[in-house]
């Protein structure tokens, strides 16, 4: 034991951290890879750097980003959220379906849809938290039940506004020269942030993600921030639901299924960025950034859609692998 | 079991052990001990807790290896360098933690190990049936193979890690305080298959603290003190109180002279009995460990409790800070109803406890210094008391001023506290707690794996903090680290039996105490 300690001293073991590869590698390749995706596409696309395509790439980043974040605060936990596309897909659905059906009004329907969501969000948190139901499943099996309502509500054929205008021109307005779901990217990233940093909710979560059981022993209450979590991620998917839907006037029943991926691979490969293995806002921000600077390249180009799943499939194995190896080296 | 034990003097012994010593860092745990294991014999180990039987186990179980010394099994000369040899060799080990698989059936778990037989490359499941159900008759149990082990009881589930044992022909079995939880019937099944065993030729290593049925069951007792062999007996040799004696090192004379002694005392000239108490528990009763627990904790009092591994000390603990359920009893805090439904109710009411296992139970290992500190504590920090903001800076002043104060070396607050050292992880954690102000502070084995100095700073720490008032628990295998106690209960089987002042609870009283169960009833 003594000889054990007297190895692993403060100071030295802090120093030998700072010049282990694997954790350098993990810290700053995330963001190397990225600067030097952006600098290749530059020199050779020139449609790619422009004004117009940043301002492009952004607003499709926008809703991916906002799901990624709220998944992330699920994932800091240590539990994962597999519902999460299927909820953004109900969420749109919803809220046109209520303005369209019932003649809501947009503020009202979009109420309406956080509520609802937000009520999926406690179903997963509760089977989690209070009945001990592994989050893989009890997400998964909640997500396919999501799917049921889903096409329970629609019949499967997607529904549509008969005057989309207001709708559409969410999506479609800018401020100072960006469309509103950039802004809302940022917002969300804003209040996530300080939440997740500043605030006892947040640190509480990381302490659960870190180890439960000394958490619960500081008196944490274990049960309530994993419920919390889930409706975070929940309500996160019911703006990118409504801001997705307001992209074309109608709610399909799959729109936002593809987001889960998108999601995962962003905030795992998020984790690796200058926290060792730790899931945080802006890793999963850079994430985000990476993948969407990836697909708007490979359009450009011109190149096949299956490229962009093999990139976002090896994003999230890279991003899990460095992160588990830098965590490993670390602990080691 | 006599005719099988007679005849078996003459036959190579099951396992010889010559001159095994082990240091840990240069503190020697075990120190040229040597035993002599009979095939078809009971073979005890005794001894206090830390006093070497452990290591001794552990380096023929192939856990540990030995700085010197030989190990002999059927007259041959091995080297037993992992627990998959140890087995080959025919030596199993029945630790208190059975390693069963919840979720297999007593079959799935008894095949665990067992290269199982094969037809046409498949594994064939009605040979290892056979095989089972023949290992399950020789010791008459009523085990269903088919049963889930999580539904089984302790004892069945002992069985069940027994009847893997069994398929393999073992030449030497080692239990390890197999009846710590069981009652009194399935003990008496457990003697009856021990009986079995060594009629069959089985060498039998018998660990146990209960020293009645260590001087039924066993032919040959070695006792085990400060990591030295002190003592060889057979059969017949000693009676209860000079085995205890042998154990403890000293002669003891009449136990109940001390308690009586003690207790008048306590109540007399306890200078702390000025001070009402400040947490009175009433018969508690927690889990299956606790059984009855009645003591007072006065303000700035130091209470130790002393057992024996497995006597409930650590689920007392944790019942009184919240983290298990309370059976039944009652507790007074402060003179209001004390019933913590989690730790975040006990340290709202002030009773915080420091946890047995630093790494698993209180350490966020991957986050910093800062972080673990503040951990029970983030309200404290908010920049104004309306807002859930935090403020990072009074964090890490919070940090800073512990870090000070308790002399935590770090490079900063910023760093990890899985590269700490033990005693600096250990006051990262007393921090932690203390900033919750504690009226009632539980420590459960505060020193473990902590060195000196660190461990000298922590008494002072712990002593300063009664200065202020605050009443301290504190719980320890190391009788001599219990001398910081004003007074010291003794915890056995569940209950608290006595409680001594500090000038009566010496080591070798507290180990007497400790293993004396019987002639009170």
């Amino acid at each position: 034991m003594t000889t054990v300690h007297n190895k692993t001293l403060s100071e030295k073991s802090h120093k030998r951290r700072d010049f282990d590869p694997w954790s350098l590698i993990a810290r700053y390749g995330a963001i190397a890879l990225l600067i030097a995706m952006i600098v290749v596409f530059a020199t050779t696309l020139p449609a790619f750097a422009t004004f117009g395509n940043a301002v492009n790439i952004l607003d499709q980043i926008a809703l991916p980003a906002v799901v990624a974040m709220g998944l992330t605060i699920v994932l800091s936990t240590g539990e994962f959220d597999l519902s999460v596309g299927y909820q953004t897909s109900l969420a749109g659905v919803i809220c046109v379906g209520l303005m369209q059906n019932q003649g809501w009004p947009i503020p009202l329907a979009l109420a309406a849809t956080i509520l609802a969501m937000a009520a999926i969000g406690a179903v997963n948190g509760l089977l989690v938290a209070y009945f001990g139901i592994p989050s893989l499943v009890a997400t998964l099996g909640v997500g396919t039940v999501v799917v049921g309502l889903n096409f329970a509500y629609t019949k499967g054929v997607p529904i549509s506004l008969s005057d989309p205008t207001a709708f559409v021109n969410l999506s479609l307005g800018r401020l100072l020269g960006l469309p509103l779901p950039v802004f809302l990217m940022l917002g969300v990233a804003v209040v996530l942030w300080v939440m997740l940093n500043r605030t006892s909710v947040g640190l509480s979560a990381q302490a659960v993600g870190g180890n439960a059981e000394a958490a619960r022993l500081s008196g944490i209450p274990v049960k309530r921030v994993r419920l919390l979590v889930f409706i975070i991620a929940s309500l996160c998917c019911a703006v990118a639901g409504f801001f997705l839907a307001s992209r074309t006037g109608g709610g399909s029943t799959n729109a936002g299924d593809g987001f889960l991926l998108s999601a995962f691979a962003a905030a795992f490969f998020g984790s690796a960025v200058l926290r060792d293995g730790k899931f945080h806002i802006v890793g999963t921000l850079i994430g985000v950034l990476t993948v969407g600077v990836a697909f708007n390249a490979m359009a450009i180009a011109g190149s096949d859609t299956s490229l962009q799943y093999l990139f976002q499939g090896a994003l999230l194995i890279v991003g899990v692998g460095v992160g588990v190896l830098a965590r490993r080296r670390s602990l080691a | 079991m006599s005719a099988a034990s007679r005849s078996a003097v003459d036959a190579p012994a099951a396992v010889q052990a010559t001159s095994l010593c082990k240091s840990f860092g240069g503190v020697p745990a075990l120190r040229d001990a040597s035993l002599t294991l009979r095939p078809g014999t009971v073979h005890a180990l005794v001894g206090a807790n830390g006093a070497g039987k452990s290591t001794f186990v552990k380096i023929l179980a192939g856990l540990e290896k030995p700085d010197a010394g030989e190990v002999k099994v059927r007259g041959e000369r091995v080297i037993i360098a992992t627990p998959d040899r140890a087995r080959q060799l025919g030596l199993n080990f029945i630790h208190q933690e059975l390693n069963l698989v919840p979720r297999f059936t007593v079959l799935q778990n008894m095949a665990l190990g067992y290269s199982l037989p094969t037809r046409a490359g498949l594994v064939s499941w009605s040979a290892v049936r056979r095989r089972a159900r023949s290992v399950l008759a020789r010791f008459d149990s009523s085990l269903s193979l088919d049963a889930d082990v999580s539904t089984l009881s302790v004892s069945d589930r002992w069985m069940t890690s027994l009847g893997r044992s069994l398929m393999h022909e073992p030449q030497a079995i080692a239990m390890d305080e197999p009846t710590a939880s069981f009652t009194v019937e399935e003990a008496e099944r457990l003697y009856g298959v021990i009986h079995t065993l060594t009629s069959s030729g089985v060498g039998v290593l018998y660990i146990s603290h209960r020293l009645d049925e260590v001087l039924e069951l066993s032919d040959e007792i070695t006792v085990f003190r400060n990591g030295e062999v002190v003592g060889r007996h057979h059969r017949g040799d000693l009676d209860r109180t000079e085995l205890t004696e042998s154990i403890v090192g000293r002669r003891v004379r009449d136990l109940r002279h001390y308690q009586s002694e003690a207790i008048g005392i306590s109540s007399d000239h306890h200078p702390a009995e000025a001070h009402p108490p400040v947490l009175s528990a009433q018969n508690l009763k927690a889990g299956k460990r606790v059984v009855n627990a009645t003591f007072d904790l006065r303000r700035g009092e130091i209470l130790g409790i002393a057992g024996l591994v497995g006597s409930g000390r650590t689920e007392l603990a944790r019942a009184l800070a919240g983290a298990d359920p309370l059976t039944s009893g009652s507790m007074l805090l402060d003179g209001r109803t004390y019933s913590p439904h989690s730790p975040r109710d006990a340290i709202a009411r002030g009773v915080a406890l420091v946890p047995e296992e630093r790494r698993s139970e209180a350490l966020v290992l991957d986050e910093s210094i800062d972080f673990n500190i503040n951990l029970a504590t983030m309200r404290q920090n908010r920049m104004r008391r309306w807002a859930p903001l935090l403020s990072p800076s009074r964090a890490r002043s919070a940090a800073r001023e512990y870090v000070d104060s308790l002399s935590i070396k770090s490079a900063s607050t910023k760093q990890d506290v899985a590269h700490l050292s033990g005693g600096n992880q250990q006051k990262v954690v007393l921090a932690r707690f203390l900033r919750t102000n504690p009226r009632v502070l539980i420590l459960d084995e505060p020193t473990v794996g902590v060195d000196v100095g660190a461990r000298a700073e922590i008494y002072e720490l712990v002593k300063s903090q009664t200065s202020r008032g605050t009443a301290v628990l504190l719980i320890s295998s190391d009788f001599e680290e219990l001398e910081i106690c004003d007074r010291v209960a003794v915890m056995r089987e569940g209950r608290i039996t006595t409680i001594l002042p500090a000038n009566k609870a010496g080591t070798n009283t507290l180990t007497a105490l400790c293993y004396h169960h019987e002639e009170e009833q």
